[in-house]
């Protein structure tokens, strides 16, 4: 069984090492992105477009590479996604929240782009979208659809595929000591995400103009962090990249590294008498709460606006 | 220079503030020990969640600020509250909710240091199962250097398989040992399980 018996200097091991990582490889201060040209001209998709491509396909057989995945399991996670953007679940324990939040924001931006990419990294093995080639390693084909014990994740296979993909194909400094996976590496670095990898992601998939500010580990300077955003959700989609052990508090540890782990997709924002009442997306599920203004400026620290460039397709 | 004496007494209290919280004190015995109240906790959360799905337990060391998750079809509602402040009562009878019973559990919790409870779901092969997720914070949890420890319990609907040292099986013909939260659970009785965990959910 493992035990924590953590004594004071086992505790702070991890977080001392986390940091100076950090600290040697964040971009600091205000961080500007220009966005993408992308692809000028291209249309974006509906959502009846993908649930009429989904409803083409008579019978998905088993895939060789990817032993491990049940056709109709997956063609039921991947329809079911296609209807219901929102249970895009990232599962318990791991550290997929960031490609958790990419995926809900593709499905809203190119559902069909999603089930044709899907469909044919299933079938492939490998797939190319936006000039993007997904070749998935051998260890990650044998893993997608035996992940256990992560929740609802356990019966999401085309989910399981997805995001080890986009694990294992997109690296930043936080997957510098681990590039490889292993068994249980969906809980580790291996599948960390850092603003700046996010950010990357978004740019190379999404047919989004995006900017953003904030960074790693330097909170964004801002005169009124609740009027940037709710000015940012008029015109767009805003996701946050904040502290997730302030957030959702899992222990009674008083002193917190002041870092962000977690990526949630801001829905609606209001404010009274100092305190902001919050819709986000994360998890499969939206949840509401209230914070006041200096606690909100404590838990953010990047700040991803998404606006649509090209128009969806009628 | 520490002469043998002084040296000894050094080791013997850095090795009582190290291990003086030690898991092993906090097995099966805690339970048995506090089993009347551990059952009513969770068998007042079994009667009032269908009644409307919450979460309930305590953010603050200090046991005095309550977190309430408040679980609808389309969203989910967090607060905290000061455990006496009566907007805790105004917000679940808000939402229909038996503020009085839910009040009473809160209260019941905050007694023994029960830190969260909650349902949580797991899946054998491909079906949905949910089991009652409990974390205490027991005061032999409460030595220097323990503030990491949570004991936490799950009560299973159903009997469950374990191994030969009593580690809660994936289920009977795999002989994998089943983890929720990350944690590997050992048997209390066929139904309830423990274990030793940093994090309280």
């Amino acid at each position: 069984m493992k035990i924590y018996n953590y004594t004071g200097i086992q505790y702070f091991i991890k977080p001392v090492i986390l940091t100076i990582l950090i600290v040697l490889f964040t971009n600091t201060g205000k961080a500007f992105t220009p966005f993408d040209p992308g692809l000028p001209g291209k249309v974006t998709s509906t959502q009846q477009q993908a649930i009429d491509y989904v409803a083409k396909i008579n019978e998905l057989k088993s895939s060789a590479h990817w032993p491990n995945i049940k056709p109709d399991l997956f063609f039921k996670n991947l329809k079911n996604n296609i209807h219901n953007p929102i249970s895009i679940y990232p599962g318990k324990g791991t550290n997929f929240c960031g490609y958790g939040a990419l995926t809900y924001l593709f499905l809203q931006d190119d559902p069909l782009g999603y089930a044709s990419l899907l469909i044919e990294l299933f079938i492939e093995g490998k797939a190319t979208f936006r000039n993007v080639v997904f070749d998935p390693s051998p260890a990650i084909k044998q893993a997608a659809g035996d992940l256990k014990y992560k929740g609802v994740l356990d019966i999401n296979p085309a989910e399981q595929m997805w995001f080890l993909t986009l694990a294992d194909h997109y690296k930043g400094y936080l997957n510098f000591f681990n590039r490889d996976y292993n068994e249980g590496d969906e809980n580790t670095f291996w599948a960390s995400v850092n603003y700046a990898k996010f950010n990357r992601m978004t740019k190379q998939l999404l047919h989004y103009k995006y900017d953003a500010m904030g960074a790693d580990l330097m909170r964004p300077r801002l005169k009124s962090l609740y009027n940037y955003i709710s000015e940012k959700m008029k015109n767009g989609t805003v996701v946050l990249f904040v502290n997730n052990r302030i957030l959702h508090k899992k222990d009674h540890i008083q002193v917190k590294l002041g870092v962000p782990t977690h990526f949630i997709v801001a829905e609606k924002i209001s404010i009274e008498n100092d305190m902001i009442t919050f819709i986000y997306w994360d998890y499969g599920r939206r949840t509401q709460m209230q914070v006041s203004t200096a606690f909100f400026k404590r838990i953010v620290f990047g700040i991803t606006w998404f606006t649509k460039k090209e128009t969806n397709a009628e | 220079m520490l002469n043998k004496k002084s040296y000894i007494l050094i080791v013997s209290l850095s090795a009582g503030l190290l291990f003086s919280c030690s898991p092993k004190n906090i097995s099966t015995r805690y339970y048995y020990e506090n089993e009347k109240v551990l059952d009513s906790i969770e068998e007042s959360y079994k009667a009032l969640y269908p009644l409307g799905h919450f979460n309930v337990g305590f953010t603050s060391r200090d046991f005095k600020t309550v977190s309430l998750e408040i679980i609808t079809d389309t969203l989910s509602y967090i607060y905290e509250f000061n455990i006496d402040e009566p907007r805790l009562i105004d917000t679940l009878a808000a939402y229909n909710l038996n503020a009085a019973k839910i009040n009473a559990l809160v209260k019941q919790m905050h007694d023994i240091r029960c830190t969260w409870i909650n349902y949580s779901d797991y899946y054998v092969d491909e079906k949905k199962q949910t089991l009652i997720l409990m974390s205490i914070k027991p005061t032999a949890l409460k030595a220097p250097f323990s503030y990491a420890k949570y004991y936490v319990l799950t009560y299973f609907p159903q009997p469950q398989y374990f191994d030969r040292e009593g580690r809660l099986l994936d289920k009977r013909r795999l002989r994998r040992l089943r983890k929720i939260n990350g944690e590997v659970f050992r048997r209390i009785n066929n139904k309830v399980c423990y274990a030793v965990a940093g994090h309280f959910r």
